[in-house]
């Protein structure tokens, strides 16, 4: 009898908790999704609005614990509420990333070919370009609007993506079990969703892990360059507006520039916990 | 009737760099409802290149059919279109590859692969297919079957996962299954299991059953018919006991003199056939086997040899066939 080993997804857990900073990482971004899920109840006004006289600095007044900025706006609001904005884009950026990315990388390899050509090259095609520029002229066609910022990040960030699923997939397409699926009668689109891609998908979910992070930089430089939703509180431009007071009142930018940095890290902490959960090359080492 | 399955002069061709090779020449074989037929040759002889190329599976490119027929109860399988062809894999024909550990999909249950693999052709709700899954699994006799359902392949021995990719052959009551050296992966104790199975499924289903091997010892075991082929060409064809009895291609003697045989391990040695196959790129103009052929002689390399008529259902390609009759096999090759 063979002893049936821990499930899988025991297993899983217990071999993100073995890096300690993954575990880390995983803490700061709960305490994130907590603050951005209770934003409505710590603050029940539109973040944007006028409360206070400006540049009240931090621990000074109860009523604004993290302060007022340059117009007088509630800095906790707007952390807080910008915790959404930024969440939301990191996630969604990275899910349309990776949509796109697994799609055209598995259909190159699968096809291979003329196929291939061509998708490869369009994939470097958007390599070539930087990012920041491609992200900043899809938002300047598109409008000034959250989710065309999102939708920007997201294709801009699927090359990566693109390059790795098609690496797996080139490998696993010759796999036997691949060509015994055949044998069984079973259809193309049937083989590369249901039979090769969970054997691909782990290190693509290390990679959008990161590139959640990478979105989360990218929609602040954005809404600091004065491009994001004017409407949207978030905190690049938070950063972007209180830039101009930097010598006088430094809290205005380092507040959302401390919490940029902690949910990128924690992001890319995680990222790394994951490859070491999911990552079969480097298991058992 | 039509043959189950009638292989005619199938022409396989490999598109390559350095320009067009024949991995199969003019190659023929039938197989009737409910036999099994033996497969030999060496590695490299195209055997496999013939058990794709039923399943439609062959790599294209470089692979390409150029010529002949594959028909299955009469119908030309090279003629169907790919998803005519779908229908057919796993349906009317399955295939057992070489390895079980790499034939399965890591990431899933045995269970649910049974599962897709009847669901592939039989519309039946998830709850009947994994009823007919653990029934499958008692048909390939794996023990305790309702608990195997939820491993996964790296849980099972070698011989357990063999039976699962069995089963999954077996799961839409193919009318032909095709056995691709189903048992070289496997321990020789689990070989004789392996082949024990097969023979009773195939007994009991009426499949007709191309058994293919490197091992004659196997064959002797499995097949109602025997077709050797060389170089990707067939080389002879018998019925098992007359191929045993009385083999009238020097390779066919070179293989049953390679091949040990109990009670006499001791005063013969184990003749072999010196040389390899040649390759793609360098198959000659004559017989194919003349580099290796004891028995070579000049006409060897300048014709191929045609299949020559001896007795019922029995041929050879071999100018010689009709003198081999008293040639004592241990000396051929010797």
């Amino acid at each position: 009898m063979t002893h049936r080993p821990p499930s899988a997804f025991l297993e899983f857990v217990v071999r993100f908790a073995r890096n300690r900073g993954a575990v880390l990482g995983a803490v700061i971004i709960v305490l994130v999704i907590a603050l951005a899920l209770a934003a409505p109840w710590l603050i029940d006004k539109n973040p944007l609005r006028i409360v206070s006289r400006p540049e009240v600095w931090p621990f000074t007044n109860p009523r604004f614990p993290l302060g007022t900025d340059s117009i007088g706006r509630n800095i906790f609001a707007m952390i807080a509420y910008g915790a959404r904005t930024t969440l939301m884009i990191g996630i969604v950026a990275a899910l349309t990333a990776t949509a796109i990315g697994v799609v055209i990388g598995a259909a190159a390899a699968w096809f291979g070919g003329w196929i291939d050509d061509v998708l490869t090259r369009i994939t470097e095609l958007f390599q070539t370009v930087p990012n920041i520029l491609l992200i900043m002229t899809v938002v300047a066609i598109l409008g000034q609007k959250i989710d065309n910022i999102t939708v920007a990040i997201g294709i801009t960030m699927w090359p990566g993506i693109a390059r790795l699923t098609r690496a797996e997939f080139l490998t696993l397409k010759n796999r036997e079990f691949v060509l015994a699926c055949r044998s069984m009668g079973m259809s193309n689109i049937r083989i590369m969703a249901g039979e090769i891609l969970p054997n691909a998908i782990p290190p693509v979910i290390v990679l959008a892990s990161v590139i959640i992070g990478s979105s989360i930089l990218f929609e602040s430089a954005i809404a600091f360059l004065g491009l994001g939703d004017p409407n949207v509180a978030s905190w690049g431009a938070l950063i972007g507006d209180g830039r101009t007071l930097i010598r006088r009142s430094w809290y205005i930018c380092a507040i959302p520039g401390l919490a940029i940095m902690l949910t990128v890290l924690a992001m890319n902490l995680i990222g790394d916990g994951l490859n070491d959960a999911l990552n079969p090359k480097l298991r058992d080492r | 009737m039509a043959a189950l399955l009638e292989i005619r002069d199938l022409e396989v061709d490999l598109f390559t760099r350095r320009g067009v090779l024949r991995a199969i020449d003019r190659f023929s074989l039938t197989v009737q409802h409910g036999e099994t037929l033996g497969l030999v040759g060496e590695s490299g002889c195209g055997k496999s290149m013939t058990s794709l190329a039923i399943m439609g599976l062959l790599p294209v490119p470089p692979a390409k059919i150029t010529g002949g027929a594959i028909l299955l109860e009469g119908r030309d399988l090279t003629k169907l279109s790919d998803s005519k062809m779908q229908a057919v894999r796993g349906r009317e024909v399955g295939i057992i590859f070489q390895d079980p550990m790499s034939s399965l999909n890591p990431v899933y249950t045995v269970g649910d692969q049974l599962v897709e693999a009847i669901r592939c052709h039989f519309k039946l709700d998830r709850r009947a297919a994994a009823k007919r899954a653990l029934d499958l699994l008692d048909r390939v006799h794996i023990p305790d079957a309702r608990r195997r359902l939820d491993a996964y392949p790296h849980e099972l021995s070698g011989g357990m996962n063999q039976r699962v990719v069995i089963a999954m052959a077996i799961a839409c009551e193919p009318k032909l299954l095709i056995a691709d050296e189903p048992t070289t992966a496997l321990d020789v104790t689990i070989q004789a299991q392996i082949i024990e199975l097969l023979k009773e499924i195939q007994r009991e289903s009426r499949m007709g059953m191309v058994f293919i091997t490197h091992d004659l010892g196997v064959i002797a075991d499995v097949a109602d018919r025997v077709t050797v082929m060389y170089a990707g060409k067939k080389a002879e064809e018998a019925p098992v006991d007359v191929l045993f009895d009385d083999p009238r291609h020097p390779y066919t003697r070179g293989l049953i003199g390679a091949t040990p045989k109990p009670g006499d391990e001791r005063r013969h040695r184990l003749v072999e056939i010196p040389g390899t196959v040649p390759g793609l790129a360098s198959r000659p103009k004559g017989c194919a086997f003349a580099n290796r052929c004891p028995l070579v002689f000049e006409r060897c390399h300048v014709e191929a040899p045609a299949l020559v008529h001896q007795a019922e259902g029995h041929a050879a390609a071999c100018f010689l066939a009709d003198q081999m009759e008293d040639c004592d096999v241990a000396s051929v090759g010797a």
